[in-house]
């Protein structure tokens, strides 16, 4: 069935156009071919071979997958991330839900400069923002523990301890919840004030209003900010490389810190890419259930019901 | 069912794009490289050598210095260094390797030996050692700073810097408690009791002086411990743990040390696991009495006001050892002009490059040492005096030691440090199975 109005037949103008059109894409198409998916393609079948830099590849056949079955620091690596996933995301969609109805009071004095203070770390280089936590986290003279001490608490032990180095992990990335906060907001300011209007009128106190009003007009930005925040959270590698590199006794062994590991300090460049591969199924795989379930929760105006 | 398969691919393309832009932000550290750019070569003129190096900052003026001398003796060469002053200094020269354009002469650290030579990156020097024109004769060095450089009796690296482990002691902690400073061949017995005096709790129970302060979970410095209990971590054909990791010897090592932090409490914990040698200030602020470490922070504890300096050598266990941490230069495989290379080398490496580094590290000429005063040094002399007790360090044995057995040790040191509870016996036999699987692993691949 035909939707568009477009000819059957290419006439000449409708060439002009394709040719055209595609002569304008083509230093994006260049750039993701050469930069994007020809290093893709290039790790896909080094994920098949053994190769430490120095020697050409070894085919190994599908011996790098197998062997991550046996690899403790590849389960380990896999445990920390989806620990650390499911720590992270939930607070950061409603923590930056939260940060956001905060900004969202238009007319109240000052609230520009509120919004610019919440978003300020965002800005900051990611390595000098995980220096400075590391300097908070310090268990004799950091700022937390120093603080503790005064009143007579003795602190954890943060960074070096295995129970707590990576809840101060996450401690330390909540910092980051003002960029969330701005997507919120921007949908926030998406909401029809008619709708909250017709539900003060049916006598809808504040609470009521904000859960069968801003919540599920908000539904498409948490999807968003959902999907992202899975497939950025999976990925980790700063603060983890900065602060533990992996410690103490592998608690905060991120995968993407596992991998970088194994390619440029182990110099085991198929087995990384493997990994690589085997990260890229998880995120695919889990970004398509939540899209799947989206059905279910997402609420996108215009739609037929 | 097409236009499903082809919702998928396009979705499968979708979130690849997605990851590479969401990767952005919290991606991989940023790298900022120096290199100097080769000039353009005149007519006729000289040969252009690239030297890498891994030092960075203040770090460089030696090697600017030696350049100059050599340049200036040297007119027909012109000598380029090319700094790469961060963490992934190994993986830049690998690249460039791979990539067929590395430095012709490379700077890289013990441990890195075995597998940089394992692989044919670097030229066996004897031949040019032997030369009529430009001979190097190994016996100028002091004992034992020439080995790191030899894999399978053949030398292809020339020392550049080197460090043994000592005792730093603070000599105002030690007067204000009366005590005798440390004497050479001083027992484990008399340095657990030194330490014990010199830890001081106050009324509440906190320390407020430490014993020692120990470098944390740092297993190349822990190879001292297991060579003076008697031990040896792997066996001589470098295929075997089991026996030699899980020996008593080791377990006695291990334990000896965990007590220190654990059980006599005369260590301070450490600050930053993560950092090299635990990121400790004790020593450092006059909170501490004394430090096991290497060389490298001598210089600034010259300066301290809270520190008034003394060094010892290392306590004997069962019998006398110490460990040596060493970096040197090498000749590129790939070098286009291995002569004029070599001829820098000997320079860099020799006698006269070591007049150079004697202000800067202790010179590796112990002819130079010598003259320069260091071997009689109260201070320096006791470095090269340990190079005396040098027993030979575990990667020597299988370039597989860092990716196998170490990460292995040093989480067994990091559970003894972390947990006073903690069953030495278990972790140690744990540690050895890791690493012999391993090891097993990386055997068979090859």
């Amino acid at each position: 069935m035909q939707l568009d109005s477009r000819p059957r037949r290419p006439n000449r103008l409708a060439r002009r156009e394709a040719i055209t059109f595609y002569l304008c894409i083509s230093p994006w198409i260049l750039g993701f071919l050469i930069f994007t998916l020809g290093p893709v393609a290039a790790s896909f079948g080094l994920s098949f071979t053994r190769w430490d830099l120095l020697s050409p590849p070894v085919f190994t056949g599908l011996r790098n997958y197998t062997h991550m079955r046996d690899d403790k620091l590849f389960w380990q690596s896999l445990s920390v991330t989806v620990r650390y996933t499911l720590m992270y995301v939930p607070t950061e969609l409603v923590g930056g839900l939260l940060l956001a109805l905060l900004m969202n009071q238009a007319g109240v004095r000052g609230i520009r400069a509120v919004r610019t203070i919440y978003y300020l770390p965002t800005v900051i280089s990611g390595v000098a923002f995980v220096v400075v936590w590391m300097w908070i986290f310090n268990p004799q003279a950091g700022l937390i523990n120093a603080t503790l001490a005064r009143v007579g608490i003795e602190g954890p032990r943060w960074l070096a301890d295995p129970n707590t180095a990576l809840t101060a992990l996450w401690m330390m990335s909540l910092w980051g919840l003002g960029r969330t906060a701005i997507i919120y907001l921007a949908g926030l300011k998406a909401i029809p004030p008619e709708l909250y209007e017709a539900a003060e009128m049916d006598g809808a106190g504040s609470w009521p209003s904000f859960v069968y009003v801003t919540l599920p007009m908000l539904t498409p930005t948490i999807f968003f900010n959902l999907v992202l925040s899975i497939i950025a959270t999976f990925q980790t590698f700063t603060s983890a490389f900065v602060a533990t590199n992996g410690g103490p006794l592998d608690s905060t062994l991120f995968f993407v810190l596992y991998l970088y590991r194994k390619a440029f300090q182990e110099f085991q460049m198929g087995y990384a890419a493997a990994l690589a591969w085997v990260l890229f199924l998880v995120i695919l795989v889990l970004t398509l259930l939540v899209v799947r379930s989206g059905q279910w929760w997402v609420y996108y105006e215009g739609e037929k019901r | 069912m097409t236009k499903r398969l082809s919702m998928l691919l396009l979705f499968g393309l979708l979130t690849v794009l997605l990851i590479s832009c969401t990767a952005q932000p919290g991606g991989l550290v940023q790298q900022v490289v120096v290199t100097a750019t080769p000039t353009v070569r005149p007519e006729g003129a000289k040969t252009v050598l690239r030297v890498g190096t891994g030092d960075s900052g203040e770090g460089l003026t030696p090697h600017l210095k030696i350049i100059e001398q050599f340049e200036a003796a040297n007119p027909d060469i012109q000598v380029q260094l090319e700094p790469v002053g961060s963490g992934d200094y190994y993986a830049r020269i690998l690249t460039q390797i791979a990539a067929g354009d590395p430095p012709d002469l490379l700077q890289i650290g013990d441990d890195a030996v075995p597998m940089f030579v394992d692989k044919g990156a670097f030229v066996a020097l004897d031949e040019y050692m032997a030369s009529a024109q430009y001979p190097l004769d190994a016996s100028i060095y002091l004992p034992g700073v020439q080995d790191p450089g030899q894999w399978n009796d053949k030398q292809y690296l020339l020392p550049k810097d080197f460090s043994p482990l000592a005792v730093y002691y603070n000599k105002k902690l030690f007067d204000a408690a009366g005590l005798p400073y440390p004497q050479d061949g001083w027992t484990w017995q008399e340095f657990l009791d030194t330490a014990q005096k010199l830890t001081k709790t106050d009324a509440g129970g906190k320390t407020v002086q430490w014993g020692v302060q120990l470098p944390a979970a740092w297993t190349t410095g822990f190879e001292y411990w297991v060579a003076a209990a008697g031990g040896s971590l792997i066996s001589e054909d470098g295929k075997q743990f089991a026996g030699f990791m899980d020996s008593p010897a080791v377990q006695e090592a291990v334990q000896f040390y965990a007590d220190l932090y654990n059980k006599h409490k005369v260590a301070p914990p450490p600050a930053d696991m993560n950092a090299f040698g635990g990121g400790n200030s004790e020593f450092d602020n006059g909170a501490a009495a004394m430090r096991i470490f290497g060389r490298w922070p001598q210089a600034g504890m010259k300066d301290n006001p809270n520190i008034d300096l003394g060094v010892v050598g290392m306590p004997v266990g069962k019998q006398r050892a110490n460990v040596l941490f060493w970096g040197g230069f090498g000749l590129s495989e790939l070098s286009k002009d291995k002569e004029a290379a070599w001829r820098f080398l000997r320079f860099y490496s020799g006698a006269e490059g070591a007049e150079v580094w004697k202000d800067w590290a202790l010179p590796t000429v112990s002819a130079v040492a010598d003259s320069s005063g260091l071997s009689t040094d109260p201070i320096e002399g006791v470095w090269l005096n340990e190079l005396n007790y040098l027993a030979p360090r575990a990667y020597v044995y299988t370039p597989f030691w860092g990716q196998t057995a170490d990460p292995a040790l040093r989480r067994v040191l990091e559970s003894v440090i972390l947990d006073p509870n903690a069953d030495t016996a278990a972790l140690l036999t744990t540690a050895t199975q890791d690493a012999q699987t391993a090891l097993d692993d990386l055997l068979a691949q090859q």
